[in-house]
């Protein structure tokens, strides 16, 4: 077995070097048997990927303690669930799950139908082998996965308690394919401006790439924050910790590339910018590896402090210099087809501030997380940037964001007069006032959290308009029902419904984060059994303590009973749980959830008298966060959704090359 | 003699009652409010990466230590500005949260903000350009709704269906 896993490492660098070679000489040969020879390779490579995480996850599930990543992640009494996934808990396996997902999505694309006879393909391929070369190369030389001991261990070490709930499954996995998904858009860019291609072509496919890569790391975000939610039990969701912001600056990036591209799509403009966001994306995917693996910042997600984070570095910078260079060199190809604007109020000049605002976050959030390492070199000074910095600085960009978001789908294209705008916006306005208006008389007078619904009341009402009118002049020329013109209005125009899902999605996160982040209540108290403990309309009966064995693991856990404005919720058990394996203990807080607000009770502390120590929070509108971000998810894929409408393939009209 | 000692136990009731009233007393809600303002801007350097107010006394000693401290200044009357300061001048500015809003550190609070301004201003001056350039070259197409063009869109995506199914 030692042999084998390790000949799926090494035989795949080999394979890598070799697909890279064949297919770059093919290219400049114009060689179609080399290409094809070189396209083998790219299943010669995801099945050495493949084999190799399938070794790995069956020595993690048979616990063959004498290598040293099993004996590292896992112990012998662990879930056979935690046992597998495991295999992303460490450096070396979470950089084989990404290398299995970059040669996964290399040979989507190379053999997709879409793809088929295009000149564009030997590029991309190329583009992505030398990713894969680099990741074959770390684990073969840097993070090994399939290291033997020298004496086998009896037992494993074990796994981070931490890390043993249903969002390791799924966190880590969309993460990366949302991380590695970057890498697909990058290597469409690049090839497309080696090709000298400046047509619709590439932009089309690539925007689907993206939003694809964009929709992964949306849910590995909200999935981490919905894990740090129940079981760090700090009732939060969000620490704006250096790991959280480097996957947060990319999802800014791609969403702003996402929008600039209609402005390339429709004018034909942008495209150094476009290509610039892509560029941009994909380098903060490797440092954010970089951050990760390098234990250069404190952070409670960082693995192992080793010297892999060098090597990212280096990596990236290479690729960064190699695609400006690409860029520059094309430089007067795209700028020749630069338009122009005819009004400073229109769709596009929106679209613009809101590329605006978005690269201003992401350089907002760059800037926050780099910030104790500036601050280290030029003062010699430590500092620590943390969440009142992020989120002092962010709400004011991001909230501005939505307002640009409330307000760009009322902006006609090319131009907006004043007419228009007031028959747009007047009602909309109107009502946001009056909303904001009721909300200072109803008692919610924090600034931000006015202001903040105020803008949200907007947004939901031009929205609602946009469907409204498409539905009305739909309805005009077909008189359908409402109901089926909305339906075929929304499946003709997957694209643009599809975006105004996300918005909508977008809004009910903005509500939940200003109610749970203005109006949350805390307390913590100790108290004797059979007392209790209040907190705004709730009351908690301290009513039982006791324990109980799980496994090797012992559970101390409190009966609860909870009541509200009198009526009885039921009864409800917040546990401290130790570890057979491990030194720290970690809270299993209870939550009753419910729309308006979710209760939040953590087991702190008890003495032996029975007293105990309890951390009770009201976090308020919680559910309209998880919920907004389903409606994310729903969007994100009914854009991408190959109906039978609309998202018909693009014709490639690029350069035409002798190979494919 | 009697109301003597009546007088006397009510006088032990109400003494009892005061020490009563002061054990309460000595129970501190660490997740109040004002213990937030003044705790969150301290920084927990026992490795959880979180600040005093989030970091849990009970698996990290160095908070349960740092939170008794902090709730000892607050009781002598100490407001958060002063707490800070304490804390600065013996550890630095290492220990808060946040960078401090002088010195070399105002510029981790100013420079987004100045990027943005000046790419605000840059992007004026380019659609300004932009604009100039289009009108010398044509007249503007005075009034186009928004209404017309979801009907203009929908419309054509209808054409459009028309003529795949017949062509």
């Amino acid at each position: 077995m030692f042999l084998f896993a390790n000949a799926t490492i090494y035989i795949g660098l080999a394979i890598a070097i070799y697909a890279l070679l064949i297919t770059t000489l093919g290219i400049s040969t114009k060689n179609q048997k080399l290409i094809n020879s070189g396209k083998g390779g790219l299943i010669a490579l995801f099945v050495c990927a493949a084999l190799a995480m399938i070794s790995l996850f069956y020595l993690l599930g048979t616990s063959q303690f004498q290598y040293q990543y099993v004996s590292d992640y896992t112990s012998s009494e662990l879930p056979i669930i935690y046992k597998l996934t495991a295999l992303w808990a460490g450096n070396a396996g979470s950089l084989l799950l990404w290398t299995f997902f970059l040669t996964l999505y290399t040979i989507m694309i190379a053999f997709s139908r879409k793809m088929k006879g295009n000149p564009m393909v030997p590029y991309i391929s190329a583009i992505l082998l030398a990713n894969a070369v680099f990741f074959f190369f770390i684990l073969g030389f840097v993070a090994k996965p399939f290291l033997l001991l020298d004496t086998v261990p009896l037992e494993g070490k074990g796994l981070n308690p931490m890390l043993q709930n249903p969002g390791m499954i799924i966190h880590p996995v969309t993460l990366y394919l949302g991380y590695v998904g970057l890498a697909i858009p990058f290597a469409f860019a690049m090839a497309a401006l080696i090709l000298k291609n400046v047509d619709d072509f590439w932009i089309k496919m690539t925007r689907r790439w993206t939003i694809i890569a964009w929709l992964f790391l949306s849910l590995g975000n909200i999935f981490g924050g919905q894990w740090a939610y129940v079981e760090l039990g700090w009732g939060g969701y969000w620490a704006w910790d250096p790991v959280e912001n480097a996957s947060f600056m990319p999802w800014l990036t791609a969403t702003a590339f996402l929008h600039s591209v209609m402005i390339q799509e429709r004018k034909n403009m942008l495209k150094i910018w476009n290509i610039s966001l892509i560029i941009v994306s994909y380098a903060l995917t490797l440092f954010g590896t970089f951050l990760v693996r390098s234990g250069v910042l404190t952070s409670v997600h960082a693995f192992a402090n080793s010297n892999l984070g060098l090597y990212f570095l280096i990596f990236m910078g290479v690729a960064v210099i190699l695609a400006l260079y690409v860029l520059m060199s094309r430089y007067n190809l795209l700028k020749r087809s630069a338009g122009e604007f005819q009004s400073f109020v229109s769709k596009e000049s929106s679209f613009l501030v809101n590329n605006l605002l978005l690269v201003g976050a992401a350089f907002a959030v760059f800037w926050g997380t780099i910030f104790p390492l500036v601050s280290e070199a030029v003062r010699g000074t430590k500092v620590t940037v943390g969440l009142p910095f992020f989120n002092k600085v962010e709400a004011p960009i991001l909230l501005s964001m939505m307002f640009v978001m409330a307000v760009c789908p009322m902006l006609a294209w090319q131009r907006s007069t004043v007419k228009n705008l007031r028959k747009n916006f007047m009602i909309p306005a109107i009502l946001a006032v009056v909303g904001m208006i009721l909300m200072v008389v109803l008692g919610i007078q924090k600034a931000w959290a006015v202001i903040g619904y105020g803008v949200i009341i907007l947004l939901l009402i031009t929205h609602y308009l946009e469907f409204y009118r498409g539905v009305k002049a739909r309805r005009k020329m077909t008189n359908e029902k409402p109901l089926v013109a909305l339906y075929r209005l929304m499946i003709r125009n997957r694209r643009r419904y599809g975006g105004y899902i996300v918005h909508l999605g977008i809004a009910f996160i903005t509500m939940g984060i200003i109610g749970s982040q203005n109006y949350d209540v805390e307390t913590m108290k100790t108290v004797a059994l059979g007392q209790s403990i209040e907190l705004k309309d709730y009351r908690l009966n301290y009513e039982r303590l006791d324990q109980k064995k799980e496994g090797i693991n012992d559970i101390v856990y409190a009966d609860i009973t909870v009541f509200k404005n009198g009526k009885r919720l039921g009864t409800f058990q917040p546990e401290k749980v130790f570890y057979g394996n491990w030194d720290q203990p970690s809270s299993e807080v209870a939550i009753i959830s419910s729309v308006k607000e979710d209760l939040y009770i953590v087991l702190s502390a008890w003495e032996d008298d029975g007293k105990a120590t309890f951390v009770v929070k009201i976090n308020p509108m919680m559910n309209w966060l998880w919920f907004g971000s389903f409606m994310i998810v729903i969007g994100a894929l009914f854009a991408v959704w190959n109906g039978k409408y609309g998202n018909v393939t693009p014709r490639y009209t690029g350069v035409r090359k002798e190979v494919s | 003699m009697k109301s003597k000692f009546c007088l006397g136990l009510l006088i032990i009731a109400f003494i009892f009652q005061g020490s009563f009233l002061r054990v309460e007393a000595k129970q501190f809600d660490y997740k109040s409010p004002e213990f937030k303002a003044v705790a969150s801007q301290f920084a927990c350097t026992c490795g959880c990466g979180q600040d005093h107010y989030e970091c849990d006394p009970n698996t990290c000693n160095l908070t349960t230590e740092f939170k008794a401290d902090l709730v000892d200044m607050m009781n002598k009357g100490w407001d958060k500005d002063k707490i800070r300061k304490y804390y600065v001048n013996i550890y630095g500015e290492e220990i808060l949260t946040s960078p401090e809003k002088s010195g070399f550190s105002l510029t981790a609070w100013v420079l987004p903000f100045v990027v943005l301004g000046a790419a605000a201003l840059a992007l004026f001056i380019i659609i300004r350009k932009w604009v100039k350039k289009k009108r010398t070259e044509e007249p503007v197409i005075e009034y186009q709704n928004t209404e017309d063009e979801v009907e203009g869109e929908i419309l054509s995506s209808m054409i459009d269906e028309e003529r795949k199914k017949y062509l």
